[in-house]
């Protein structure tokens, strides 16, 4: 039972509720009175609580005469204020969760992509999922190393031709120099056999050097035009062989290129011929899936292209030749990217 | 570019089989079910330059476009899957390794054949990986032209 002596609210917390919570208690011992005209004094909770400067006890409330059904009127719709209030703060705090997450998500990309010197696309990130999601990252981020030493060896070849160091460490950085394409073919070849639409989209490179792909990486014609004139003057016979390389090399290319509008071809039709259900069968050319296991071995010819170009050049090249087409070659894919990098920046109209 | 010279054209060796006729201008001709050795071997000493691949098979396209490019004209043995494949890959690794041994069969030394399969001048060349390097090295023309299939 009630004391009939001044029943205290509990003295103020923190926090805007307090006097609601004080309110409700207050509403229960009032009730549990029963009687309105009851002559024990109450304590009745002012509505202007928010600054909290006021202690808990309020007006003295004695006059049982002031309507009931006002008193409760005021009542619920503090409860019901309250009610709202604790709504928007709960919204407000999920909304708050959930930019903190993205942020650190963003945060996170971000360092990705100022380390690898790449211009992240939006929202290309979030797309994969599941196992060749994992593997795509986990190639991003062997490829972001793998630019890292890039730029390193191609620092390091710049100053040992300025210093003019001899031959045999020259072939050193050189024979450093292909082995670490050799290295990133190898890793493409990995990535391609885990999920080879990503290593073929190109997504892993800026978008400048994007506009020159071909089956997964640069063409190697195009690479012997970009070398040749840096590396003048030549002999007869180096002109004569790097002439038969281009020539050769565009042969292979477009070997390549019209295998892969045959492959094309063949998969539009084995789609064409099949059910929704089997995704493609065609008695003639077997499933779907299988032309798609054929891309890896595209990507495979096209690296191994690359890669007996690079070294046919080698074989023609003096060591000193050859040191000044690695750097070329380096400082041109530099150039492309950082082009991308000015693209990426450029300042756009105010939607 | 002139149009190369055909090596041979080439009859059946089967009577009963068929061969069914590519896209291209060469010919592609079905193996017989018998006697599939006997015709792989008369296929692969006949001509100057013979590509052994899966039917529909895109790498085989690759080969055969890169050796048309150069003015040969290969012929081409399209394989279908199953019991042909096995047959003529059996065929084929009987007559590499019958090259390369003399006759003796030691297990060690023999080749697994795989396709798509080029063989020039009667002999196991490689695959479209072999083709590739010795062509960019300069390697393959040479090889070509003493073999006959190229006449330029």
């Amino acid at each position: 039972m009630n004391s009939p002596s001044t029943q205290y609210v509990t003295p103020r917390r923190l926090g805007i509720y307090e006097p609601i919570h004080q309110m409700s208690t207050w509403v229960e011992n009032f009730k549990s009175n029963g009687n309105p005209n009851t002559s024990a004094p109450i304590i009745v909770e002012s509505e202007d609580t928010s600054h909290g400067s006021q202690g808990p006890f309020c007006k003295y409330e004695q006059e049982a005469s002031k309507p009931f059904d006002k008193i409760q009127r005021r009542l619920a719709q503090n409860r019901e204020a309250a009610r709202k209030s604790r709504l928007r703060k709960k919204a407000y705090v999920q909304q708050l969760e959930t930019s903190r997450l993205k942020l650190v998500q963003l945060e996170q990309e971000l360092d990705r992509a100022r380390q690898q010197g790449l211009y992240v696309g939006s929202g290309v990130e979030g797309v994969h999922m599941g196992f060749s999601g994992t593997v795509n990252s986990a190639f991003e981020m062997e490829y972001g190393h793998w630019l890292e030493e890039q730029s390193r060896q191609i620092c390091e070849l710049r100053n040992a031709l300025q210093a003019h160091i001899g031959d045999v460490e020259l072939r050193i950085l050189v024979d450093a120099g292909m082995s670490h394409y050799f290295e990133l073919f190898r890793m493409k070849t990995t990535a391609a056999k885990a999920d080879v639409f990503y290593v073929m989209s190109g997504m892993w490179k800026t978008p400048a050097e994007r506009f020159f792909f071909w089956i997964g990486g640069f063409r190697p014609s195009e690479l012997l035009k970009v070398l040749v004139p840096q590396l003048e003057p030549l002999t007869e016979q180096q002109l004569i062989d790097v002439c038969n390389l281009r020539q050769s090399c565009q042969q292979a290319e477009d070997a390549l290129s019209q295998g892969m509008d045959k492959l094309q071809q063949t998969l539009a039709e084995t789609v064409a011929a099949g059910q929704l259900a089997e995704v493609g069968y065609n008695p003639r050319t077997g499933t779907a899936m299988d032309k798609l296991e054929a891309l890896v071995s595209f990507v495979s010819q096209a690296d191994h292209l690359r890669q007996e170009t690079l070294q046919q050049m080698s074989r023609i090249l003096t060591t000193r030749q050859a040191a000044r087409g690695l750097l070329a070659l380096g400082e041109y894919f530099l150039r492309l990217r950082a082009l991308s990098s000015l693209w990426a920046n450029r300042p756009r109209e105010p939607t | 570019m002139q149009q190369a010279i055909p090596y041979k054209s080439w009859q059946p060796f089967d009577p009963l089989s068929h061969s069914s006729v590519s896209t291209s201008s060469k010919r592609a001709v079905r193996g017989p079910s018998i006697n599939t050795t006997d015709v792989v071997s008369s296929m692969v000493s006949e001509n100057a330059v013979i590509v052994f691949a899966k039917r529909g098979c895109c790498m085989s396209h690759v080969v055969k476009r890169l050796l048309l490019g150069l003015g040969a004209n290969p012929c081409v043995y399209e394989v279908d899957e199953g019991d042909d494949e096995a047959r003529v890959l059996d065929a084929l690794e009987m007559i590499v390794n019958n090259n390369n041994s003399n006759g003796s069969h030691d297990d060690r030394d023999r080749q697994k054949v795989q396709f798509p399969a080029v063989f020039i001048g009667g002999k196991l060349f490689g695959g479209l990986d072999r083709i590739m390097a010795t062509h960019i090295t300069g390697e393959l023309i040479p090889v070509l032209k003493e073999a006959k299939a190229l006449w330029l």
